[in-house]
């Protein structure tokens, strides 16, 4: 009973703080979505409108517009950051002149803020001054011009994501790839299977734990990237990367339409939590039932 | 259980033998049971599908049956119904 006291006290601190910054926003922000809301509007005060903000995000084609290009953008960068993140691993697995020197180099990325990031990218992706356009150019002969293809502005905000983020996918698998025992390895071996049978039928089974736990973050971190995207394209052009981060953004700030603004954020976390739920039911809890 | 371990283990690895009795064996965490759902649930979960499943029926209605002059009312009472029946038999 001491024990458990004395846990309860030392888990208050983060409780509160947690009650306070997570919990409290959250439910303010359903309270917000079922009302209108806009404090610079000739009525600034908060009117409850049931769930007209429901209604209006259901038939919001622009809005429908950006999940489309979020769900696109998701599934091409954290695929990308996953087969990456992969390869590096199991490189970085081996030993090589210089391994540790470029590891550090390689996780660099991580420790910056995805503004500058977003600003590094514009600087390299401006046609005439950035270096960007300017290999594509002299490899392959195209004009990379973010601010008029949107095909090239979609790839590159891709490629900006991989470049950010696959350090982290990279150190979690590593974490995974390091505590796997050698003995099934070496059993594999004895019994002449070969490199993609050792992959699929035990590498992947056995740190398909850590593969979904970092596919998860990177899930709910590439849902809501804004500040990368929103320096680097600005949703542009037209709206060939309004993510539903950038969305949410023009929505809430320029237009301070608050009311509609939680609306999406709480249906863009429903969707969140369903797709992560849906991958632990399919991925995950098999395993764990099985295991009892 | 010792009989059946000796016999087990005359066919098969004793160490994969044993693995497999006390996994069926082991007891199951506390208020977890296997429904009409597709996987083992404790009550939290079946709250949990049942607040998802009357979300995505709401945005459903608003989006395809409202505009045929069904209210919404008539949606968040079926998705009651569903829920206290995912609760229960889930």
């Amino acid at each position: 009973m001491h024990s458990n006291r004395l846990g309860w006290l030392l888990l208050a601190p983060t409780m509160i703080i947690l009650f306070f910054f997570g919990v409290v926003p959250f439910f303010y922000v359903i309270w917000v979505s079922f009302h209108q809301w806009n404090p610079f509007a000739a009525n600034p005060n908060m009117v409850f409108n049931w769930a007209s903000n429901y209604r209006q995000v259901v038939f919001d084609a622009q809005l429908l517009a950006s999940l489309g290009v979020t769900f696109a953008f998701v599934f091409f960068a954290v695929v990308s950051e996953l087969i990456l993140g992969y390869l590096l691993a199991q490189a970085f697995m081996k030993d090589f002149p210089g391994k540790a020197f470029f590891r550090t180099i390689h996780t660099l990325p991580l420790i910056m803020a995805p503004i500058i990031v977003g600003s590094i990218w514009k600087l390299m992706t401006t046609p005439s001054i950035g270096i960007i356009p300017s290999l594509v150019q002299s490899w392959f002969g195209l004009d990379l011009n973010i601010g008029q293809s949107a095909a090239a502005a979609f790839i590159t905000t891709v490629v900006m994501d991989v470049w950010h983020w696959t350090p982290l996918v990279t150190l979690s698998l590593i974490a995974a790839l390091v505590s796997l025992p050698p003995d099934p390895f070496e059993q594999a071996q004895i019994d002449g299977a070969n490199k993609r049978q050792i992959f699929w039928h035990i590498t992947l089974p056995m740190i398909a734990p850590a593969v979904v736990a970092t596919v998860f973050i990177r899930l709910m971190d590439a849902l809501r990237t804004v500040d990368e995207v929103l320096m680097l394209t600005g949703g542009g052009p037209g709206s060939a990367t309004r993510y539903i981060g950038v969305h949410i953004f023009k929505e809430v700030f320029p237009r301070t339409n608050y009311g509609y603004g939680s609306a999406i954020s709480v249906v863009v976390l429903y969707m969140t939590i369903v797709i992560c739920w849906l991958l632990y039911v399919g991925l995950i809890a098999p395993r764990n039932t099985r295991k009892g | 259980m010792a009989d059946e371990l000796d016999k087990l283990a005359q066919e098969e690895n004793p160490a994969l033998v044993l693995a497999r009795l006390i996994e069926e064996n082991e007891e199951r965490a506390p208020g977890i049971r296997q429904g009409f759902l597709p996987i083992e649930t404790n009550w939290f979960d079946r709250v949990f599908i049942s607040v998802v499943l009357w979300v995505a029926l709401s945005l459903f209605w608003f989006r395809f049956l409202e505009p045929l002059g069904l209210s919404i009312w008539l949606g968040v009472a079926l998705s009651l119904i569903a829920a206290i029946y995912i609760i229960r038999e889930g």
